[in-house]
């Protein structure tokens, strides 16, 4: 069976910054002729890279879910609010489309985001011919609703702008919000790191 | 005939002359190829001034307004990033500042500094930076991110406080939609299409 034709087999390559065809890559170090942003074959070191990145995702994670990711403090009381607690006090306020949403959002996506990483991952380690069509799919959904996570950093932060109110209440921000950041950005950095053209590379035999 | 290479697998299609608007796809990986459709640079223009416009009243003006046994409390864009530097989370601070000012305001002067001088047929100083940071910059900007995060905030806050939406929220929500829209129509592939076509 004859491999089709890529860039990589025609020496074609894709300039990633300007989306421009450029042949004859045969300088060591190639420049896009049209923005001059350095050319690779694929993005260099792309898999080791983005490996580091999910695996500091998925340990932050856990703090993440575990802190509070803020505090709510009333002349009575302290009490802490993890992300699930909050989701929570969102349907006991009767508001169910945006508890599910901000559920989703915050809960659901990161976890499925850092699980779908680690699949892809799996199969750009080691390439198989199977099934390439739905991980392609997969890349593209993490890449489509990666942001959406930062929904809950933005609503925390506006929550403990405006709740700040002496005699009231205070809003203060908790550890689990900066480690929930920091799982959203480092998912975020790993899907743009990943080169989802490895899943399609076939097996070198030698 | 040109080739031009897959983004997504790297397969290599022959480029024919698909129809305008066509949507090529990728024929092994489906992936979206290079959109064949030609939004007009006048379009752009004037949706970069609508959202510069909509970004400065969205700034300018306090989101919402929540009101509390007596006293009354607001915040602006600006000042929901501000909130969390003064309990000191700079690094969150940060994070929220970058998403929602400067990278949509990066976004919507880069684009017109580079579109206006090619709309009159020159060239921008700097063109190609310009143009390879703004690449770099735009999946940055979490305008629409920010809007639904509000809403939650909002019913949040509603339980026990009377909230007053400002103007800003309903420029944000124009500013979301705006920019969208701009991003639609400034795709990469377009913004370089225009370039060339300038040096005819």
């Amino acid at each position: 069976m004859s491999s089709p034709a890529t860039g990589r087999s025609l020496g074609l390559l894709l300039c990633l910054d300007c989306r421009a065809t450029v042949r004859g890559a045969k300088a060591s170090h190639p420049h896009c002729p049209r923005c001059h942003a350095r050319l690779h074959v694929r993005k260099p070191h792309s898999l080791i890279v983005t490996t580091v990145l999910v695996v500091c995702a998925a340990l932050l994670y856990i703090p993440a879910n575990v802190l509070p990711v803020m505090n709510t403090r009333t002349i009575f009381d302290d009490e802490p609010d993890t992300i699930m607690s909050g989701v929570l006090v969102l349907l006991q306020s009767g508001s169910w489309p945006i508890a599910l949403l901000v559920f989703v959002a915050s809960i659901v996506v990161p976890l499925l985001k850092i699980l779908a990483l680690g699949v892809l991952l799996y199969s750009a380690w080691r390439p198989s011919p199977h099934r390439r069509l739905q991980r392609s799919e997969l890349y593209r959904m993490v890449e489509f609703i990666g942001r959406w996570s930062m929904l809950d950093i933005y609503a925390i932060s506006l929550l403990a702008t405006l709740v700040q109110i002496q005699s009231f209440a205070s809003v203060i921000v908790g550890w689990g919000a900066w480690a929930f950041a920091a799982v959203v950005v480092l998912t975020l950095l790993a899907a743009r790191t990943f080169d989802e053209r490895l899943l399609w590379d076939t097996p070198q035999h030698d | 005939m040109p080739v031009i290479v897959c983004p997504a697998c790297d397969l290599a299609h022959r480029l024919t002359t698909a129809p305008a608007g066509g949507r090529g796809q990728c024929a092994r990986c489906r992936a979206q190829l290079q959109r064949r459709e030609n939004a007009s640079i006048d379009t752009a223009i004037a949706l970069a001034v609508c959202a510069l416009v909509l970004l400065l009243l969205s700034n300018a003006y306090p989101l919402v307004a929540m009101q509390v046994n007596g006293s009354s409390r607001d915040t602006t864009l600006i000042g929901a990033a501000a909130g969390l530097y003064a309990q000191g989370f700079k690094s969150l601070a940060a994070l929220v500042f970058l998403t929602t000012v400067v990278a949509p305001l990066l976004q919507i002067v880069s684009l017109l500094y580079v579109l206006i001088p090619l709309w009159r047929g020159r060239r921008a100083f700097g063109q190609t930076s310009v143009l390879r940071m703004l690449t770099r910059v735009r999946p940055w900007s979490f305008m629409e991110v920010f809007m639904l995060g509000a809403l939650a905030a909002l019913v949040r806050l509603s339980n026990f406080a009377h909230i007053a939406p400002g103007i800003a929220l309903w420029s944000c929500a124009l500013l979301m939609l705006c920019l969208s829209a701009l991003t639609s129509v400034t795709s990469t592939e377009q913004l370089w299409r225009w370039v060339e076509e300038s040096r005819e």
